[in-house]
């Protein structure tokens, strides 16, 4: 396959759905609503944990213009997990429709459907419950005293694969590995540390919240259109939660606004589904801000213990991570985030004898979920930081010291065969790798040479220049499945049909100039159709990297299997071999230059002329291994010694993500998580009182950057090419969050001596560390 | 905040008429930003202000006079000598909120993060009401307390007016946030009259990080008659507030907070320092 020549790939063609979301045309869920649906709203815990003693739904059934309450009393008990990921699900199936305890303030206790939100409302006011309070478990640490309340204590609370799941101790999972001894490594060294990271919670901020709708379609089936990642996981979460058998499900997946892992959750399916099923009237639920940040899904915090040791030259020789995670009230995702934060930081950096162990403990918490990063966010932040300090005890360049040890084509890392999702990993050595030139660009357009030690820096604002490096995966190795089918129109132009789910990544463009660039047509003569249960094949969806290097093989396979066809075709109508045509610009030459067909005369041929057929295919792809994207990011920022107000003056990202088949969104991913990450570096936190319930809940007080507070951003792409990727690709869209925290800890440090552990990094924490070196 | 009626008048005797008649019902509205801040319960009916010939800013001697309905939009894009407005305007929210709201509704109801309080405090504003007949109150009256308390009985506030910071004069403000359209942390304002090398008078205010604006009265003491020096002022503004009781933000201290309001005090007092020797005579 050629590299390079690419003639619709790696081009910013025209993002597919542009124009009619420019214009605001109706595409979103909310647009398709009936004039005769309900609304539904949801009566959320005030307690973080509670039992219901008892529930009146009474007054509130009997209010004019309510059609359906439910509660656990009146919805079947079935536990099951939230997390759409592949079945059986890593994660615990702790979660009911509707339960008699309550975990967290936001726990889901009734629901209403109504004929207008107004009477929804008061319908869920009039419901009347009865609650015993419990006592909360706020921290990591409440949860893992001995004699801490059970947060899980009901029997059916349980693992449906076979990994340790411990909800009497509040523990929702473990994982482990350990290559070499670190301890007996560190014991020796002469270059060693031992330090302690925490890092916060923090919400996706989707500008589209969580919104669902339902109807009993005329065959009595239940037709949910939703905003989700995952539409395959939400037909077979929502079935599995109503009970109800999967065939009657169908899930439609219309434009989304935005996700970021929030709806990998099949978060409002089960309940919106069952009020339809119920009321057999379309229902329409729209969660507000305020729930989107409370009752949605969050990063998981973590606890996180780094172990560093240098030889005398200044090798490493170990490192050592375990990460305490809080996974809030469920464990969705607990299990495979928690490990992440080793899987995807830890093969990074070549070292003899390796740690590593995940803990996700319960709490009377908002519940974490997959957020952009997924664990390695958590973790790159400590190791990052670490790798800074480690490096100034040498007494070496921290770039230098990165450069020397991380990870290159060819090799490969224990830790991959070591931790995969739920089960061992899947052994890999690294295909292409442009970390080296990443880091080479990166430092370049940052200025490191002029980068000087924060000692000798002087005056009330003072600059400093910090670094890290990155990686991530491409998709969940031996268990991501995706698929795709082409057909060819009578003009030449093809359907492209995918379970793959674009979330506003713009994906559908991304996987129809695959198809274009492999049959030999141009994008715009793709018409894809994505994300519906009934019409498009499976998809696991779009989350771990996965859709371009997963699903775009797919495409690429099904594009070539069409190719195929059509030079049989024109091979006939032009009484030629196959292999004596080819395609270029949607026609079909013969080599000798004695004549062509276009893609139309093709397809007019097969469809009326002689042996007619559909040319068609439909292709399958699992990958065997998660290529890691690396990167390298650069930060300057801009201290005041006075409050310790922070700015960042300059953001550098050089990400080699493969072939960029479209690079203009490739790097808007990059910008869009970079962007994401410094906000959650400097000013997103959630806010709790002492009771634990969330202080902060709009984005009035919880602060999102906009474009107004974007600093001078540079973004590289790095190119290499993935052999193992459709036309060299690899993934692109979660790596850029994880730099922002490590990057802008070490710049703080570079410009004031203040070594950050703790995040977010804010005006006062800078300024407490400058007091404390004052003194 | 729940509307559910609307009234248009066009003369403000019409319009203080409709609210002497509706009572406690009645919401006089301009901008109408900031209903979203106020929790829906009783029915209201809105009154509209932006009829009443309320907008329009006019130069008057050694003041600004400003209509209460004036956009802070319009604020931000006026430019003379002696103007300052713009400069507060400038870092109010984002610019559709400049466009929408007014002077008056930004300080009729003042909220913890409202911005012009402080400004009006420092520049020694007065404020013109009318009821049944026109009354004009200092800056430090009108904020003693909450100014919704003046409006209960249908009053309106009309005009504002803004002493023009002239020859040996120089005004500072300062707002620190975290992000561009954030609500303030501290917001400093600050005028400095100069005679000569000294300090003739100093009024500085402050909002946000306290519980309400306030002036800084140990501050103004520690100035008034002194030699100016950029060492002075910021020294002023930290030893000076210690009185002051402060508020916890956005998930930082009390007792952070005061420090980040006394050092941005301190910037505002340099900056005024600066166009005071600027506009030296
Ligand atoms: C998202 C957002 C962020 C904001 N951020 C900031 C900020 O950071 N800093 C800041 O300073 N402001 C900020 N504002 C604006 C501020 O909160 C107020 O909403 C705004 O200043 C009110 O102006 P208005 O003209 O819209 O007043 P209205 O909403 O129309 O009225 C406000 C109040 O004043 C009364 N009122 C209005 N005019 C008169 C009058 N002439 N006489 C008597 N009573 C009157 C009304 O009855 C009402 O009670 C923000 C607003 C929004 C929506």
């Amino acid at each position: 396959m050629a590299k390079k020549n690419f003639k619709v790939v790696n081009q910013p063609v025209k993002k597919l759905d542009a124009l009619p979301l420019a214009l605001g045309k109706p595409l979103f869920v909310a647009d398709f609503k009936p004039a005769d649906a309900l609304y539904a709203k949801l009566l959320w815990s005030p307690h973080a944990h509670a039992i219901i003693k008892s529930i009146d739904i009474s007054a509130a059934e009997k209010m004019p213009g309510v059609h359906c309450v439910l509660y656990h009393g009146n919805v079947p008990r079935i536990a099951h997990t939230t997390a759409g990921q592949g079945f059986p699900e890593p994660s615990p199936y702790d979660t009911f429709m509707f339960d008699r305890k309550v975990r967290y303030v936001g726990d889901r206790v009734a629901a209403v459907a109504a004929e207008t939100p107004e009477i929804a409302e008061a319908a869920v006011k009039a419901i009347k419950v009865e609650y015993e309070r419990l006592e909360p478990v706020l921290s990591i640490e409440a949860a893992l005293k001995e004699g801490s309340p059970v947060i899980h204590d009901e029997p059916e609370a349980r693992a449906v694969i076979p990994v340790p799941y411990e909800p009497k101790k509040n523990i929702a999972a473990r994982v482990g590995m350990d290559v070499g001894n670190v301890e007996q490594a560190m014991a020796g060294a002469p270059y060693k540390l031992d330090n302690s990271y925490y890092i916060h919670m923090a919400q996706h901020c989707p500008i589209e919240p969580h919104v669902t709708m339902a109807h009993v379609n005329a065959e009595g089936r239940l037709v949910i259109r939703t905003s989700t990642q995952v539409p395959f996981h939400a037909r077979r979460i929502a079935a599995q939660t109503m009970d109800i058998p999967v065939q009657q499900v169908r899930v439609i997946k219309p434009r989304i606004g935005g996700g970021f892992g929030a709806k990998q959750e099949v978060l409002l399916e089960d309940v919106v589904g069952m009020l339809a099923w119920r009321s057999r009237r379309p229902v329409l639920l729209m969660y507000t801000r305020e729930e989107e940040f409370v009752s949605s899904r969050t990063r998981h915090p973590e606890r996180i213990r780094v172990r560093l040791a240098a030889d005398p030259e200044g090798t490493l020789t170990a490192v050592g991570l375990d990460c305490i995670s809080n996974t809030g009230a469920y464990g969705a995702h607990a299990l495979t985030v928690v490990c992440n934060s080793g899987s995807k930081v830890l093969p990074l950096y070549r070292a003899p004898n390796v740690h590593f162990t995940g803990t996700a403990v319960y709490t009377n918490l908002p519940v974490g979920g997959a957020y952009r990063g997924y664990g390695a966010t958590q973790a790159a932040f400590a190791v990052e930081s670490a790798v800074d300090e480690l490096a100034e005890q040498i007494g070496v360049d921290p770039l230098v010291l990165r450069s020397n040890h991380h990870i290159r084509s060819g090799e490969t890392s224990p830790v991959f065969a070591a931790l995969g999702e739920g089960k061992a990993g899947v052994e890999q050595a690294i295909g292409s790798c442009g970390l080296d030139k990443c880091i080479r660009l990166g430092a370049k357009a940052i200025g490191w040479k002029k980068r000087g030690d924060w000692r000798k820096k002087k005056g009330r604002y003072r600059r400093g220049i910090g670094m890290c490096c990155l990686m991530q995966g491409s998709s969940i190795p031996e268990i991501d499945m995706g698929a795709a089918s082409l057909k060819m129109n009578e003009d030449g132009s093809f359907n492209l049909l995918m379970g793959a789910t674009d979330l506003g990544t713009g994906s559908d463009t991304v996987l129809a100039q695959i198809a274009a660039e492999a049959i030999g047509t141009t994008s715009d003569k793709i018409l894809v159709y994505s994300s519906d249960t009934d019409m498009t094949p499976f998809d696991v969806g779009a989350y771990a990297s996965s859709t371009t290097y997963l699903t775009g093989n797919a495409v690429l396979d099904a594009g070539l299997k069409i190719k195929k066809q059509i030079l049989g075709v024109a091979a006939e109508m032009m009484e030629k071999k196959p292999a004596d045509l080819e395609i270029r610009d949607a026609q079909v030459f013969a080599r000798d230059g004695s004549g062509s067909v276009t893609f139309q005369d093709v397809a007019l041929h097969s469809l009326y002329a002689a042996n007619q057929f559909q040319i068609a295919a439909i292709s399958s792809h699992i990958s065997h291994k998660s290529p890691p994207p690396f990167a390298a990011h650069f930060a300057e920022v801009e201290v005041d010694t006075e409050t310790g107000l922070i700015r960042v003056v300059k953001y550098v990202a050089a990400t080699d993500c493969g072939t960029a088949i479209h690079p203009k969104l490739a790097e808007g991913q990059v910008e869009g998580a970079v962007m994401n990450g410094i906000c959650y570096a400097l000013t997103e936190q959630y806010l709790f009182n002492s009771a634990g319930r969330m202080l902060n809940d709009s984005f009035l007080h919880y602060k999102i950057y906009s474009m107004r507070d974007k600093p001078e951003m540079v973004t590289i792409l790095v190119p290499t090419y993935e052999k193992t990727g459709p036309f060299g690709a690899k993934s692109v869209s979660e790596i850029g969050i994880n730099g922002p925290c490590p990057a802008i800890a070490n710049a703080i440090y570079n410009a004031v001596g203040v070594r950050l552990r703790e995040a977010p990094f804010t005006p006062e924490k800078i300024w407490r560390g400058l007091q404390q070196h004052n003194a | 905040m729940k509307i559910t009626d609307f009234k248009i008048p066009t003369r403000l005797d019409e319009a203080l008429a409709a609210l002497r008649d509706l009572g406690p019902a009645a919401l006089p509205v301009a901008g109408a930003t900031s209903l979203v801040f106020i929790p829906e319960d009783q029915p209201m009916t809105a009154v509209d202000l932006n009829r009443l010939g309320l907008d329009g800013i006019r130069r008057d001697g050694d003041a600004f006079r400003i209509g209460a309905a004036t956009r802070v939009a319009a604020l931000q894009k006026r430019h003379e000598p002696g103007w300052v407005l713009d400069r507060v305007a400038l870092t109010l929210s984002s610019q559709q909120i400049r466009n929408e709201s007014t002077l008056g509704g930004n300080i009729c109801r003042v909220f913890p993060w409202s911005d012009f309080p402080a400004a009006l405090l420092a520049l020694g504003a007065g404020l013109v009401i009318r009821g049944a007949q026109e009354k004009e109150m200092t800056a430090d009256e009108f904020f003693s307390s909450q100014p919704a308390r003046l409006f209960r009985g249908g009053d309106l506030l009309t005009h504002i007016r803004v002493p023009a910071v002239g020859a040996g004069a120089g005004f500072g403000y300062k707002k620190v946030r975290q992000t561009a359209t954030g609500f303030s942390l501290a917001t400093a304002a600050a005028c400095l009259q100069l005679d000569g090398g000294g300090i003739r008078s100093a009024r500085a205010a402050l909002s946000a990080a306290v519980p309400f604006p306030a002036r800084c009265a140990a501050v103004e003491a520690a100035l008034a008659g002194k030699k100016a020096s950029e060492g002075l002022l910021r020294e002023a503004a930290l030893n000076g507030l210690s009185g002051l009781k402060f508020k916890e933000a956005e998930g930082m201290s009390a007792e952070y907070i005061g420090r980040l309001a006394a050092v941005t005090l301190g910037d505002a007092l340099v900056e005024a320092w600066a166009q005071a020797k600027e506009q030296a005579s």
